[in-house]
């Protein structure tokens, strides 16, 4: 692992429902509330619709931190989406674990159309958590020049 | 005690008698003590079946084989096939059921327990023999008997059988048409999951010292993913050569295709591949071990499935190959799946 570094921008890809967490993300902007630009925002139709293999390209390209969020459970626009995306995300982040990644690169959270506070907060947290960690080059694919 | 006999009799009736169009079993080897997989279309070769510690092929990817076999000729099955089946055999069938692979009435399960033993660990044998190569195998009760140019070596089969069946809770095969051999379930020869408790044990810097180690070593020859039931798919998302070229198919459409990885055996694609194909192994892998067995660097892929394995059993109480009515792992959910992980 590198060495923090002081000047480290992570870059974050944060993939979020079109329902829920996209609208929160906007409602976050639109109140002007500061947070870090650091998040790459993917909208999605639904949390459910997130493949694990989103996660791992996502790190694969380069991405220092991954953060998918959606609606809270109970209120998917699909009904069921973000349960099944539960038990998925479960899935993948003890496997990006298990092979020794650090825990605090993925991160999920439920952010609903009117919690745009919220989601200034996670992604104010997740970005300055990131940061202690310094680049991810674990499974971030080498270019050969 | 499973008398072979029995099962070749049973393989040449069926035979004979037109109910099913193909045995697959095993036969003895051209090496060594090896068995390999038979194809038996002629009752009359129903006596090479053998059943002995060197099967340890998971026969029901020549179910999917031959599935394929059929829809690339457009025919549909005519009469079923039977197939040798141990534990884990069984339950791989039981999963490719239970996503509709194939009907129940198209396969006839020949389930061979695997009582109070399971298969040899070739690697674990080698330093058992003195260098000399074991020309046959045999079960004598908790015994593998094998015989070598230097004569006949007894060892007890714990000491040199698989990990996965040392492990194996479900050594008797369930789901069948007809069954040999004693249901020895719960059988407990090995802690279950005691290699991945160990590995687990460690922090996040070992682990990831392991893992990266491995994943450098990977070459990407798929070997994991031929030997494999439950990699069926045509196109592989990991492989962007299983991506069907027609003639009609333009150089827009080849450019545009999503190549998740590259096909370069490097360590991220690696990770990537494994790491994908564990996931699309959760809640489907019934741990016959085959990848690992098959895999030519030793890429300890069994403990990624064992993990998977272990998280869906531990947090959403789900057993791989349990039933062919049930759900698949990752397309139900329980109101009480953990979410403690979400912010």
């Amino acid at each position: 692992m590198s060495e923090p570094q002081a000047d480290f921008e992570p870059k974050i890809v944060a993939f979020l429902c079109k329902w829920c967490s996209s609208a929160g993300s906007d409602l976050a902007g639109v109140s002007r509330i500061q947070y870090p630009a650091n998040a790459t925002p993917i909208t999605i139709p639904c949390t459910g619709a997130v493949s694990p293999m989103y996660i791992l390209s996502a790190f694969n390209k380069g991405a220092d931190g991954v953060l998918v969020s959606g609606c809270h459970i109970g209120d998917c626009h699909y009904i069921e989406g973000n349960f099944l995306a539960r038990r998925k995300m479960h899935l993948t982040v003890e496997l990006l674990k298990f092979i020794g990644l650090e825990p605090d690169r993925f991160r999920m959270s439920w952010v609903s159309a009117a919690e745009g506070a919220k989601f200034a907060q996670v992604v104010t947290e997740f970005v300055d958590d990131v940061k202690k960690l310094g680049p991810q080059d674990k499974l971030k694919k080498v270019v050969s020049p | 005690m499973i008398n072979i006999q029995d099962i070749r009799d049973t393989a040449r009736d069926m035979l004979a008698k037109g109910e099913v169009r193909a045995v697959i079993g095993y036969r003895h080897g051209t090496r060594g003590m090896l068995a390999e997989p038979a194809f038996i279309t002629n009752p009359e070769q129903a006596g090479e079946l053998v059943w002995d510690p060197t099967c340890f092929h998971n026969l029901s990817l020549y179910l999917v084989e031959d599935r394929k076999f059929l829809a690339h000729l457009n025919k549909t099955s005519a009469a079923p096939i039977a197939i040798m089946a141990k534990g884990c055999d069984a339950r791989s069938i039981v999963v490719l059921l239970q996503e509709h692979y194939f009907k129940r009435e198209d396969v006839y399960i020949i389930g061979v327990s695997c009582e109070g033993s399971g298969v040899v660990d070739e690697r674990k044998l080698a330093s058992h023999l003195n260098g000399f190569q074991a020309l046959n195998a045999v079960f004598d009760g908790d015994d593998f008997v094998f015989t070598t140019a230097q004569g006949e070596k007894r060892l007890p089969a714990r000491e040199v059988m698989a990990d996965r069946c040392l492990e194996c809770r479900n050594p008797f095969p369930k789901e069948n048409n007809v069954v040999f051999g004693e249901d020895k379930t719960g059988r407990e020869l090995a802690v279950p999951f005691a290699a991945l408790a160990r590995f687990e044990a460690q922090g996040t810097g070992e682990r990831w010292d392991f893992w990266s180690h491995h994943f450098d070593r990977c070459i990407r020859c798929f070997a994991c993913r031929s030997v494999c039931p439950m990699c069926y798919c045509d196109e592989c998302v990991v492989d962007s050569i299983t991506f069907p070229v027609t003639p009609a198919t333009t150089a827009e459409e080849k450019a545009n295709r999503i190549r998740w990885i590259e096909r370069s055996a490097t360590r991220s694609e690696n990770i990537t591949y494994l790491m994908t194909r564990a996931m699309h192994l959760a809640g489907r892998c019934t741990d016959c071990g085959e990848c690992e067995r098959a895999c030519p660097v030793n890429v300890p892929i069994r403990l990624l499935n064992n993990k998977m394995e272990r998280e869906a059993r531990e947090k959403f109480g789900f057993e791989p190959g349990a039933s062919i009515g049930g759900p698949s792992l990752v397309a139900s959910f329980l109101d009480s799946d953990p979410g403690d992980f979400i912010r």
